[in-house]
């Protein structure tokens, strides 16, 4: 396994239970174990997470990645070593210097945001993907804005019950399975489960057109379950 | 009482029981001569104290007699000695010390812990010069002829870690030429240069005094600038050269085997892991000075020789494992056993590993726990098996090591008991816990419970996974019909696999067609002729000649190309690759080649000269330039060879016509090994050697000599002289760079291998794995991988053949069962994991329900890089699921 | 004529190879030994085992690795040596 494969919901889970710090341990940038150069991709992982956890009042260094060699066990131990102390110094989650954030409150936003993590790999796609030459490029990788704005302008996806007609076709196609469905059933997104792929809004035939993308608003409340039958005019006929 | 500690090149001490080095194998105590008992008769203390009874101080050497089919010699090197020179005061300045003895300085395992300590005072040295040649390229009593061909390289890597050390340290290099003559060394050397405070400078030197109270030593030297100086420091290390083995003279007698005038293996030039005995084969640098890669693919070249001679008996000696029938245990609550290692006192020491024990046992799930002392053991790898089957463990967790070494042992001791192999996981307590907190040992403890408890929430969640077992298709294909390809293709088929050899011209040969002799006397059109005939001769060879590959799929074990030739279009099918498409030579832009045909490149003079072309033979004057269009810009490597080239070409001449004027302009004169010998011999023949520097190259006009006669007029500056130059020119050879071949993008995206910066193909690792690639049953050889002469290119080739028969040997390969796999569900097409998978291991493929990535397991390296960025979780990598890793992070929570 | 006197000179090789084979299967000639375990040695008794051969390996110093296990890295990678 390499260090590509630690995603970015392990990091939010750890500091989620709690965890005072993090460090990820990868190969030596250009020296990847296998050939895909995965560590690149840690390392964005970890600018994008350091900006999200500015952006909900933690200290971004309380996550770290270091790039060592398996034979660089001395190295490893003296991270380790300095990694612990700056730990320490830093105090515990939520209660460091410039955080002072309640612990219940750390624990909702951190639950809010592992939630977008399907959503955040799909904007940040590009990004996440890119291969950085040189540290100065680091911290301007991700933005304070950008982040503000990723979670500000929330995607979400709505079933307009007026154009639905129960075609079954992104029911079928919803990766998450999150669309309440039936035959004849007006279709509804269950927005607990959907994870905004946009897989409903591009499939959806285009003479319905019934999926909206909705950015920054409120989704409009789902229709009475009393309410999604269809009645077809042409069959009444 | 201790001793000097010979591992460590006597700086520190050791007691005579000890470990030979921390990560030694076998890992195992072991008493050395400086025993008391053993000199005296006294002690025996060790005896007393060993609770298993293990030492027998009265054990004597046996004398065991086994019957062999083949020899393979490999005793290495020594490294010279400075001592039998009394000028390097070697033993006698407390501060000038050896490469070797550096390396240990520098090493965490070393005799300060990684501290670069002068011997006198224990202080860091912050001023330190190299003296390189030390032993090598000398004509003297003590010293060697020959160049050692791996200082030059070493030495900069020794200031490179030194800056790593202490960044403000002053490093000298004194030189005679930088021979940065292998794959990637140009590069290394100019990273070597650019730091800030290094020096090298190009002056034979001597070492003349010890300054009293501070212990500095001052070296003395000369530069055309300034002529001879004197400066002082604080540290000197002797650049060693390579020597044969201690004791070779009785080593050859013992086997009967010749020795060269160099005190070396005496070798078939064309198959230079041959010895003068037949069945007794060679590798490593007991052939002459040799780096790492070349003494790995020797080894490979020479066991695939002694296999050839020994086929017959293949796999009759050797036993097939055969485990016990896999237990289903899908249905049962997961019953763990966690064995606890104490790794010596590698883990003992720092971890409390009683106290750990106890803890396990009150881990929910944990059925049993045990501490060993050395879990890797014959005997506790046997007691985890036992117990495992005992107590109905379906899980089994060893607390000890990193996976990366150890694994595979307790997989297969997990399955010895019955056990799918992947119900196995590895706490890494030593390198993760008790290396890193050796002062902390309470924390450390601690640490080591939370380790563990992590590593029993994993397992809970383990599944057994099955690993493929591919069929190998027995057949090889070979790309490219040079000398490299050809030689791979005849050792190959000799132990009677099928192959299928192809090369892009209408003959075999590639470029040795051009090259008639070797420097060492070697008639090469013969030797071609002849191994052409074998290869056309031999049944189980099949040629494609004037043949392009259009197509190449599938994977180690089952690859299928098609080859469109002389006979048409044919799909071959076979297990493994050896990609030997050989290189190109540079066509020069400068210094008028191709505007006067008086200037030709190495190649075309070695024709000419064959030819006996009047024009060259009797030329009054000729010239060389080395490095053309390499060693710059465009192209930033040495091409290895063509000092080589030029001094056998220069020979060559002298032998026709002793009278002509040679002159060899040259940036650093490259001969390393044992060709060191004809660049002196050259310079003995009077040839003239004129360095220039690349900022201030020669400049090639077409004018008139004195007496009227058209010549080419040369200028160059003479640095030490000081002047610039005039040659009148009657041929001027260019040292043309070899040059990448033509097809090797193409042959690169067709086997899915990688080309390395400067366009050659890429190995998989440079020291270990040198004849292979990332990608699974590919090989290679020959100038594909780096310019080299031809005997080098013989050896790689049985190098590779080496490998590939050991692949070839086997009914099967085994992929393992960590591999991704699609909920097709759940995939929505977004195609994040087909861009990022490198092995080309995910497809799309189209359904119903829109596009939907599949995995091609035998593809799948099990990096998971896919699983992490997939958006919605339809990817999964097995053995490290989203659920087994949560588990762990969830449990690393839960506190003791 | 030449070609004639190759033709019995490889018979003769020929049939003196099988000899010794013979020989060579009658008695337990057929394992292999690797004399020095440094890197080369290593690889050489890794691919022979690999292939099916009983390999002896064996080295003067109490460990194997020679002189390549002393080394602190190797260049150019500057990778570990062990």
């Amino acid at each position: 396994m390499c260090s590509g494969r630690v995603d970015l919901e392990f990091v939010l889970r750890a500091f989620s239970n709690g965890m005072d710090g993090l460090l990820i341990g990868g190969c030596r940038l250009n020296e990847c174990n296998y050939i895909t150069h995965g560590n690149y991709h840690a390392l964005t992982m970890v600018l994008l997470c350091r900006k999200i956890m500015e952006h909900i009042g933690l200290n971004p260094e309380r996550l770290r990645i270091e790039f060592m060699s398996s034979a660089e066990g001395n190295r490893f131990a003296e991270v380790m070593g300095e990694f612990g102390n700056e730990v320490k110094e830093l105090g515990p989650l939520g209660k460091g210097k410039g955080e002072g954030i309640d612990q219940n409150e750390l624990k909702s936003k951190l639950a809010e945001i592992t939630k977008l993590v399907p959503y955040i790999k799909l904007v940040k796609n590009e990004k996440l993907a890119s291969r950085l030459k040189n540290p100065e490029e680091y911290d301007k990788l991700f933005t304070k804005d950008e982040i503000d704005k990723l979670f500000s302008e929330v995607i979400s996806y709505y079933i307009d019950p007026e154009k639905c007609q129960a075609c079954m076709t992104c029911a079928k196609r919803c990766p998450a399975e999150a669309i309440i469905s039936a035959k004849n059933q007006i279709h509804v997104i269950d927005q607990e489960k959907c994870i905004k792929c946009g897989t409903c809004f591009e499939v959806c035939p285009p003479k319905f057109r019934a999926v909206t993308k909705i950015s920054g608003e409120p989704v409009p409340p789902p229709i009475p379950e009393e309410k999604r039958t269809i009645v077809r005019k042409g069959k009444e006929k | 009482m201790k001793y000097p500690d010979q591992f460590n090149q006597e700086i520190s001490k050791n007691k005579a029981v000890h470990i030979y080095f921390a990560q030694a194998i076998p890992l195992i105590t072991y008493i050395d001569e400086s025993c008391l008992y053993l000199k005296e008769k006294k002690c025996r203390i060790c005896e007393g104290v060993c609770k298993n009874q293990a030492i027998d101080l009265n054990q004597t050497a046996e004398k065991v007699e086994v019957n062999v089919g083949a020899i393979i010699l490999s005793p290495g090197l020594e490294p010279f000695d400075p001592k039998v020179r009394d000028e390097y005061r070697y033993g006698k300045f407390e501060n000038v010390v050896t490469s070797m003895d550096y390396e240990r300085l520098m090493c965490a395992t070393g005799p300060y812990e990684g501290e670069i300590l002068r011997a006198s005072d224990k202080r860091h040295p912050h001023k330190i010069a190299w003296i390189q040649c030390v032993g090598s390229r000398q004509v003297i009593p003590g010293g060697n002829s020959y160049c050692s061909s791996v200082c030059c390289t070493y030495t900069q890597k020794q200031v490179i870690l030194t800056k790593e050390h202490d960044a403000e340290a002053e490093c000298t290099i004194f030189h005679n030429d930088i021979r940065s003559y292998g794959k990637d060394f140009e590069r290394f050397f100019q990273r070597t240069e650019r730091l800030p405070g290094i020096r090298f400078i190009r002056s034979y030197t001597s070492i003349v005094k010890e300054d009293p109270k501070s212990k500095n030593v001052t070296i003395r030297y000369s530069i055309p600038e300034d002529g001879v100086k004197e400066e002082e420091f604080d540290m000197v290390v002797l650049s060693v050269g390579l020597n044969p083995p201690a004791d070779v003279k009785d080593l050859a007698k013992r086997f009967g085997i010749e020795l060269n005038h160099h005190d070396y293996c005496k070798v078939n030039p064309v198959n230079p892991m041959e010895t003068t005995r037949p069945g007794i084969f060679v590798s490593g640098a007991f052939q002459g000075p040799t780096d790492i890669p070349e003494s790995v693919f020797t080894a490979s070249g020479a066991g695939s020789q002694c296999a050839q001679l020994l086929d017959y008996r293949r796999g009759k000696l050797a036993k097939e494992r055969i485990y016990p029938p896999e237990r289903d245990v899908s249905e049962e609550e997961p019953r763990i056993g966690v064995f606890v290692c104490h790794c010596g006192a590698n883990i003992g020491r720092v971890v409390n590993v009683p106290d750990t024990v106890e803890y396990c046992k009150t881990l929910p799930n944990v059925v049993y726990a045990q501490e060993q002392l050395f879990s890797c053991a014959t005997n506790c790898a046997k007691e985890i098996t036992d117990m495992t089957k005992e107590k109905g463990l379906n899980r089994v967790i060893v607390a000890a090591c990193s996976p990366r070494t150890l694994e595979p042992l307790f997989r297969d001791t997990v399955r010895e008991a019955g056990l799918n192999q992947y119900y196995y996981d590895m706490a890494n307590i030593r390198e993760q816990c008790s290396w890193v907190h050796s002062k902390e040992k309470e924390e450390a403890t601690g640490k080591a419970k939370d380790i563990i408890r992590m590593s029993v929430a994993r397992a809970c969640l383990l599944e057994p996974l099955q690993e493929i077992n591919l069929p190998v298709n027995k057949a090889a294909l070979v790309v490219g019909g040079g000398i490299a390809g050809m030689t791979c293709a005849l050792s190959i088929a000799s132990q009677g696999h099928e192959v299928y050899l192809v090369e892009k011209e209408k003959n075999l040969g590639g470029t040795a067609r051009r090259i008639h002799t070797t420097l060492e006397g070697l008639d090469v059109q013969a030797y071609l002729s002849d191994l052409v005939r074998k290869v056309n001769q031999n049944p189980s060879i099949h040629v494609y000649t004037d043949a392009t590959i259009t197509g190449a799929a599938g994977y180690v074990g089952n690859f299928v190309t098609t080859v469109k030739s002389d006979r048409g279009v044919t799909e071959i099918r076979h297990g493994a690759a050896v990609i030997a498409v050989g290189a190109d030579v540079y066509k020069p832009a400068e210094y008028l080649y191709g505007e006067d045909d008086r200037v030709m490149t190495h190649l075309e003079l070695e024709e000419q000269i064959n030819k006996g072309d009047e024009k060259v033979v009797h030329a009054e004057s000729l010239v060389m330039i080395q490095c053309v269009g390499c060693r710059n810009e465009d192209r930033n490597y040495c091409s290895r060879i063509c000092c080589y080239e030029s001094i056998k070409n220069a020979l060559k001449l002298k032998e026709i016509n002793p009278k002509m004027d040679i002159y060899i302009l040259f940036r650093d004169m490259r001969t390393y090994g044992f060709s060191e010998d004809y660049y002196r011999k050259a310079a003995d023949k009077e040839v003239k050697f004129i360095r220039y520097e690349p900022q201030d190259k020669p400049e090639v006009k077409v004018g008139e000599s004195d007496d009227g006669r058209p010549v080419l007029k040369v200028t160059a500056t003479d640095y030490i002289l000081g002047n610039r130059l005039e040659i009148d020119a009657d041929i001027i050879c260019l040292a043309a760079a070899v040059i990448p071949s033509a097809g090797s993008k193409e042959v690169s995206q067709l086997f899915k291998v990688t080309l390395g910066p400067d366009g050659f193909f890429q190995e998989a690792h440079v020291k270990l794995r040198p004849v292979e690639f990332g990608a699974d049953g590919v090989y290679l050889c020959g100038t594909a991988h780096y310019p080299k002469l031809i005997s080098e290119a013989i050896e790689q080739a049985y190098g590779a053949a080496g490998r590939v028969l050991t692949l070839l040997s086997h009914d099967t390969v085994i992929a393992s069962g960590s591999v991704c796999e699609v909920d097709e569900k759940k995939c929505m097409g977004c195609g994040q994991c087909v861009a990022v998978c490198t092995y080309s291991a995910i497809e799309f493929r189209e359904t119903k329900q829109g596009k939907k990535a599949v995995v091609i397991p035998v593809l799948c390296k099990g990096d998971g890089l896919c699983n992490s960025k997939c958006p919605t979780g339809a990817i999964r990598l097995k053995h490290f699921t989203d659920e087994e890793l949560l588990a762990q992070i969830d449990a690393a929570a839960e506190d003791e | 004529m030449e070609k004639e006197l190759e033709k019995i000179e490889d018979q003769i090789r020929k049939s003196l190879a099988d000899s010794i084979r013979k020989s060579f299967t009658d008695s337990h000639f057929g394992d292999v030994m690797v004399v020095g375990g440094g890197v080369s040695g290593v690889q050489a008794s890794l691919d022979l085992a690999t292939a099916g051969f009983k390999v002896y390996l064996v080295d003067k110093a109490p460990a194997i690795g020679g002189h390549m296990a002393q080394l602190d890295k190797t260049f150019p990678t500057n990778d570990c040596s062990i």
